[in-house]
């Protein structure tokens, strides 16, 4: 089952911009227009429906801040997505209860990234990720394909998890090499190469994880 | 020096020398009047005396008498008369002298005329008047009398009067300079007030006025001076609204900017490193299409506005408001087809001096936010009447707190409808100055759920 996440964004164009982002790296994305739309949604749908709320500030009806309490409620995380970048408001969304503020405009990659980040922190995120015939269960730490268990090495397990939790999005080698090695990893961006190419050929990968020219890699997964 | 210092210097001094001078006149003449009655007195005396004399000399035989009796009835003759101040000469020769002085002017010719000739003499203590004359004696020797008095009392009576006249010029110069000291600072005391006040408004006090109620041409001065000080401050606080409210236009500006710019970059971005489903990079691609559209008619809109605010000079022509109508009615038909909606014009207004392309966008402006607000089916009148233009529709309306903000930049009543009709927020501010170009302004009248009627008022 995907992770269902909330969009409470009135300007259509970037809601839209956000849910097919979402989509594409496998979340489930439930976009709502306004203020007075998600307070009756919460209201009816209970909680827990929603994994995570994404929620601009601006909005007519009810804005954001005033939608905290309502989210808080149904016991949904929130991350605040606005134009007003003034340490003011930044401090207010998060003084309030939310657990991140992205200005817009933001980089898909960063609100994918901060959106995996909260969910990790309040335990929300999916327990078993599924790539074609491919099964990784974070809980157990394992890679079933075809019913068989892949022996992967840690580093090869992260970058696989990383790539599957973002899926069809694609990162760049160094910020590969920054996320599973860390900033201070004095290493070639031969090192993510290597794995890469183990990963493909441990899991038949070849034409999963894609070689972005002058980019990076990609795994695709269009359902 | 201050002023007041300077003015009463002046004062002053101007009082000292006049008073000097026309004092030391009148003391003058008034010694010299003096002195001219006294000598006059003094020859009356001599005449009396000189004549009294001759009849006495004529009734007595003097040659009957010895040298030594004649000398002795000269002494009691002169003792009888005039005590010790005459001296009487015969022939040029001193025969009696009952004076303290000694008679040395032997210029006898000088005394012997028939009026009394005078002179002074100062010698080192005393100023000595001498008066003489022939004494009048008929058939008998030439005998004169000359009359010898000290009048250095006159002198000193003189004396005395200029240090009294002078004391007293001293001590009224010296009452005079204290009022005019007085007096002037008292006068001169708004200056001071004034002065505080414009140095005061220069520090940046804007709201200070001078405290003066003198009705004087300081007062005038001052009245002036407030007067100025209200038009510098009115002006500053305009300025200082107007840059308010152009910050607040850029604020608005820079907000409206962002969300485009972030659905541009956000889909720019994800077309570039997302796989994507073929329909899915279609819808990208079309919003990124609309928003650059929606880029474009802000600049544009904006455009237009600025060039309204920085070039006031509008090419104003006797237009046809009928023929106005008929054109805007032309350009708004097939978005009004579209929509469903009816444009019903009327027209009694005769031609108008307008600008015939800012009116025409004038009024396709505010028919445009008509079709907004209608609904399909919906009718819109564009009626033009004596000096006012109408164009009322039948839609949503705008409520009562909104109507003052409506013509602010960048407001949007609805801010996601407006934007997906395409609308940026300037629509009104642009009526709002072309109205104001034209001399006239824009009425706003609307009942929420009834429609709204925007009047163009010449």
């Amino acid at each position: 089952m995907k992770t269902k996440i909330l969009v409470i964004e009135d300007d259509s164009s970037i809601s839209e911009l956000i849910c097919m982002n979402l989509e594409a790296a496998g979340y489930e994305a439930t976009p709502l227009f306004d203020g007075l739309c998600a307070e009756a949604f919460l209201k009816e749908e209970g909680k827990n429906k929603a994994a995570l709320a994404l929620v601009d500030v601006m909005l007519p009806g009810k804005d954001g801040f005033a939608l905290m309490e309502d989210l808080q409620r149904a016991e949904i995380p929130v991350i605040y997505l606005t134009a007003k970048d003034d340490v003011i408001s930044k401090v207010h969304g998060l003084k309030s209860g939310a657990e991140d503020y992205i200005v817009k405009p933001f980089e898909v990659l960063e609100l994918l990234v901060r959106i995996d980040k909260v969910l990790k922190r309040t335990g929300r995120g999916a327990q078993k990720l599924q790539i074609r015939n491919v099964v990784i269960d974070i809980r157990e730490h394992s890679v079933i394909k075809d019913g068989q268990q892949v022996k992967l090495k840690p580093m090869e397990y992260e970058l696989l998890v990383l790539l599957a939790k973002s899926k069809n999005i694609a990162f760049s080698r160094e910020e590969l090499l920054n996320r599973l090695w860390g900033t201070d990893y004095v290493g070639e961006t031969r090192t993510v190469d290597v794995h890469i190419g183990q990963l493909r050929k441990k899991l038949d990968f070849h034409d999963v994880i894609c070689t972005i020219s002058k980019t990076g890699y990609r795994l695709e997964d269009l359902d | 020096m201050r002023l007041w210092v300077k003015i009463s210097l002046v004062t002053i001094l101007a009082l000292f020398i006049t008073s000097g001078i026309s004092g030391a006149v009148v003391i003058y003449h008034s010694a010299l009047y003096n002195r001219e009655k006294t000598i006059e007195n003094y020859e009356q005396q001599v005449k009396a005396t000189a004549y009294a004399l001759g009849k006495e000399l004529e009734n007595t035989d003097l040659e009957s008498y010895s040298q030594v009796a004649v000398n002795s009835f000269f002494n009691f003759m002169i003792k009888k008369f005039g005590a010790s101040q005459y001296i009487l000469i015969e022939k040029g020769q001193v025969v009696c002298n009952l004076t303290p002085f000694e008679f040395v002017d032997p210029d006898f010719g000088r005394w012997n005329q028939s009026e009394v000739y005078s002179a002074i003499q100062k010698n080192a203590m005393q100023y000595v008047l001498i008066a003489g004359k022939a004494v009048p004696v008929s058939g008998k020797a030439d005998f004169s009398l000359i009359l010898v008095q000290d009048i250095s009392y006159l002198y000193e009576e003189i004396r005395e009067q200029i240090l009294f006249s002078i004391a007293v010029l001293a001590g009224a110069a010296l009452a005079a300079a204290g009022l005019v000291f007085f007096f002037m600072k008292r006068i001169l005391k708004p200056l001071h007030e004034l002065q505080q006040a414009a140095k005061d408004i220069s520090e940046g006090h804007l709201a200070r006025r001078a405290d003066v109620n003198a009705k004087d041409e300081i007062g005038a001065m001052a009245e002036n001076f407030n007067h100025m000080a209200e038009q510098i401050e009115n002006q500053v606080m305009e300025l200082a609204s107007v840059s308010e409210q152009r910050r607040q236009m850029l604020g608005s500006l820079t907000h409206e900017l962002k969300t485009p710019m972030t659905s541009i970059i956000g889909y720019a971005d994800t077309l570039l490193f997302v796989k994507l489903k073929k329909e899915q990079r279609q819808c990208a691609l079309k919003h990124i299409h609309e928003e650059c559209r929606r880029l474009e008619r802000l600049s544009s809109k904006l455009m237009s506005l600025m060039g309204l605010y920085e070039n006031d000079s509008i090419l104003l022509e006797e237009v046809s408001i009928k023929e106005l109508f008929e054109q805007a009615a032309e350009l708004e038909a097939y978005h009004l087809k579209e929509k469903g909606i009816q444009l019903k014009v009327s027209c009694n207004m005769k031609s108008k001096k307008v600008d015939r392309d800012l009116f025409i966008s004038l009024l396709i402006n505010l028919i445009d936010n008509g079709i907004k607000a209608s609904r399909k089916g919906d009718v819109i009148w564009l009626e033009g009447t004596e000096n006012r233009i109408v164009v009322r529709d039948q839609g949503c309306g705008i409520s009562k707190e909104e109507i003052s903000q409506v013509r602010e930049a960048f407001y949007m009543v609805d801010k996601s409808r407006s934007r997906k009709d395409g609308g940026c927020g300037l629509g009104l501010a642009l009526c709002d100055k072309i109205a104001a170009l034209h001399n006239a302004r824009l009425l706003i009248e609307s009942e929420l759920g009834k429609g709204t009627s925007v009047s163009i008022i010449f």
